[in-house]
């Protein structure tokens, strides 16, 4: 889909390590299909996982062989061109966004993992940060859990109590 | 005159008249955003619409399915992010227009195209649902399963550089696909004794991994460079190209309207054999296909609502959904007593008309918000990446665990994001994964009963296969994309080809 990896003459760092680790992930799959119910019937559980992984298997063979047959390109390493340390960073705080979002609840855990990111990304200071963030938080509540009512996570934060004595002070 | 009276029932009723732009409206939006998908939509609104009548709440619904199949394809032209599966094509030259600066033209073809679309599925819908519901009564098991496989093998081979990556792009989503318990015989594939397996992959979770956070995570490479400010000079598109493109539209609305009437086969298809269709009848673009040809839009846009109005004749015929969308309003229609199969245009044929009516009043409506909101709908793509990119993973994340109030969820949209961040990086296409997780349990399922009403055999299979002029014509197609796959295609063949047409 990203044109820019569309027309492939190079060899990419790390990419043979990849497909390696396609090939052998497709053997282990085979063999975990094989598992299900064998070479018995056609039309067993387990006879078309195991087709899709064979199909998995000679994909991932032809795709490594080509590997290996094109020339290393020039100039480029894989903690700058692959995997930069920009992105490892932000894998890293979606996965403690992740593990933080059901004891810490959706507002608290959301509140913290924009604030890092868009301060992170887009280096303004502190104080616009904040309010973009709150802007945005809200923006968000508003649509998903008020008007899709989407159920997210409360956490430690009492939203229900908070919505309801909002609610109060109306009538 | 009957029919034509519940036809017009909900363009003469304010308040239905009303829920249809508020449904196409939201639709449009939820559409728009990545990782809130119609289908889910409308289930949530099946749960707060129970109560209502009848007619409102199918008025509500309708639009936002129309209006959301047509949403999907905004962000897949300013952000390369399909905000439906049905926009997967539309995003591969929809994006490159964007990016020369062309959005606002982008969008307003897309919309008026797939307006055009959107009647014929219509159009279709009302004159043939009955031959049309006979055809398909005809097909065989074997049938669905190789319609399964040709559309991976057409997305495998149109949206990557090579057809072995997008093979086994495929057959990976078609494994994602089958963990679970088995629905057959309840065996566990791919379960490694977790419980929490039994269920299988979401696939919506493996969608937004592999296009929210995958295609967010790349947009990282590119934070310094600035972000083209999205021309949006001109939205209603030049009548000059609406005249030269609507042959190639009515061709790719009736390919909709075809792949949306087969059970199960909806919009996302149909986009994509559409797109398919369009590279091989433009011969010489004025721009490449992938760079932002004009024909790759406009195909995969009519055909996606061309398909809407397919994807009704099955459900209101058989009783079968035509795609997930229709599925859902199956239980609707159930919720508010109605029952969906042949008895229903019979006992009552004013719910065929009413709904024929309103999907023509919520197309309507998606021209006049399409061709009017694109303004600050466009503001989105204008706002800094170091903003947009954080609340993608936010969005993604609620979106991953919204579907089931499940954790377990959120960790499957983060492996494929992870997994589906390298596969972009080393040259997979991303999409067949997608359909392959989508038309898993129908090709499995489909499958299994082709082999076991030919008790096994494979011998018989093909014999009976070739008795049939479809089937026929559905291996055949198989078989000639894998041919051209082969060294006997790309050494004999091609170049003699190629010079018998040269001469």
């Amino acid at each position: 889909m990203s044109s820019q990896f569309s027309s492939q003459k190079t060899r990419k760092p790390g990419e043979r390590t990849f497909g390696l680790l396609l090939v052998l992930g497709s053997v282990y799959l085979f063999f975990q299909a094989y598992s299900i119910a064998g070479f018995s019937e056609l039309s067993s559980a387990g006879a078309f996982p195991m087709a899709t992984s064979a199909a998995m298997v000679l994909a991932s063979c032809i795709i490594f062989v080509n590997t290996l047959k094109l020339p290393a390109a020039k100039g480029e390493r894989f903690a700058h061109n692959c995997l930069p340390p920009m992105v490892a960073i932000i894998m890293a705080l979606i996965l403690v966004y992740a593990v933080i979002l059901e004891s810490l609840g959706f507002i608290l855990s959301s509140f913290l993992f924009l604030f890092i990111t868009i301060q992170f990304l887009y280096r303004r200071s502190v104080l616009t940060t904040l309010s973009i963030t709150l802007l945005s938080l809200m923006v968000v509540y508003v649509i998903f859990r008020l008007a899709f009512q989407v159920v997210l996570p409360e956490g430690i934060v009492p939203e229900r109590e908070i919505i309801a004595s909002i609610k109060a002070l109306w009538r | 005159m009957d029919s034509l009276s519940f036809f017009a029932m909900s363009w003469l009723s304010p308040e239905l008249l009303g829920l249809t732009a508020l449904g196409t409206f939201l639709g449009i939006y939820v559409g728009a955003i990545p990782g809130l998908s119609v289908t889910m939509a409308v289930s949530i609104l099946i749960s707060f619409t129970f109560s209502w009548d009848v007619n409102n709440a199918l008025c509500l619904m309708i639009g936002v399915y129309m209006g959301g199949v047509y949403g999907g394809s905004r962000t897949a032209i300013l952000l390369n992010i399909p905000g439906a599966p049905s926009a997967i094509a539309t995003a591969l030259d929809g994006f490159p227009l964007a990016r020369k600066g062309l959005a606002g033209e982008a969008i307003g073809l897309s919309t008026v195209m797939s307006v055009i679309g959107g009647f014929v599925g219509i159009i279709v819908l009302a004159l043939a649902a009955p031959s049309i519901s006979e055809f398909a009564i005809t097909f065989q098991p074997r049938d669905y399963m190789m319609l399964g496989i040709l559309g991976i093998l057409l997305v495998g081979s149109l949206s990557g550089n090579s057809l072995a990556k997008g093979i086994f792009a495929g057959a990976l989503g078609l494994l994602i696909g089958t963990v679970g318990l088995d629905p057959m015989t309840v065996e566990e594939r791919f379960t490694f004794g977790v419980i929490e397996l039994w269920d299988g992959i979401n696939p919506i979770a493996v969608m937004i991994g592999m296009f929210g956070i995958s295609e967010a995570l790349h947009q990282l490479h590119h934070m310094d460079k600035a972000v083209i400010k999205q021309k949006i000079s001109r939205i209603i598109p030049k009548w000059v190209d609406i005249k030269k493109y609507l042959p190639l539209s009515l061709q790719t609305s009736f390919i909709g309207v075809i792949i949306g009437a087969l059970p199960g086969t909806g919009g996302d298809i149909a986009a994509l054999m559409a797109y398919d269709h369009a590279k091989r009848v433009t011969k010489n673009p004025d721009v490449p296909f992938g760079e932002g040809a004009k024909e790759g839009l406009i195909a995969p846009e009519s055909a996606n609502n061309a398909a809407v109005g397919g994807a009704y004749i099955p459900m209101l015929t058989l009783g079968i959904p035509g795609d997930a969308v229709t599925a859902v309003f199956i239980g609707a229609l159930f919720i508010h007593g109605l029952n969906p199969g042949p008895l229903l245009m019979i006992e009552q044929p004013h719910m065929f008309w009413f709904t024929v009516g309103n999907l023509a009043l919520a197309n309507i409506f998606v021209l006049i918000f399409g061709l009017t909101g694109i303004r600050m709908f466009s503001k989105i793509v204008e706002c800094p990446k170091g903003i947009l990119i954080p609340l993608i993973f936010l969005l993604s994340i609620v979106g991953a665990y919204a579907i089931n109030n499940a954790i377990t969820d959120i960790w499957w949209m983060l492996a494929f994001g992870v997994f589906g961040y390298f596969m972009r990086l080393y040259g997979f296409p991303v999409g067949p994964v997608i359909l392959g997780v989508i038309l898993s349990s129908l090709t499995d399922e489909n499958w299994r009963r082709a082999i076991l009403t030919e008790r096994g055999s494979v011998t018989d299979l093909f014999i009976h296969l070739f008795s049939s002029p479809l089937s026929t014509v559905l291996f055949m197609s198989i078989a000639l994309i894998l041919f051209t796959q082969t060294p006997v295609w790309s050494k004999w063949m091609k170049p003699k080809l190629a010079r018998r047409f040269s001469n």
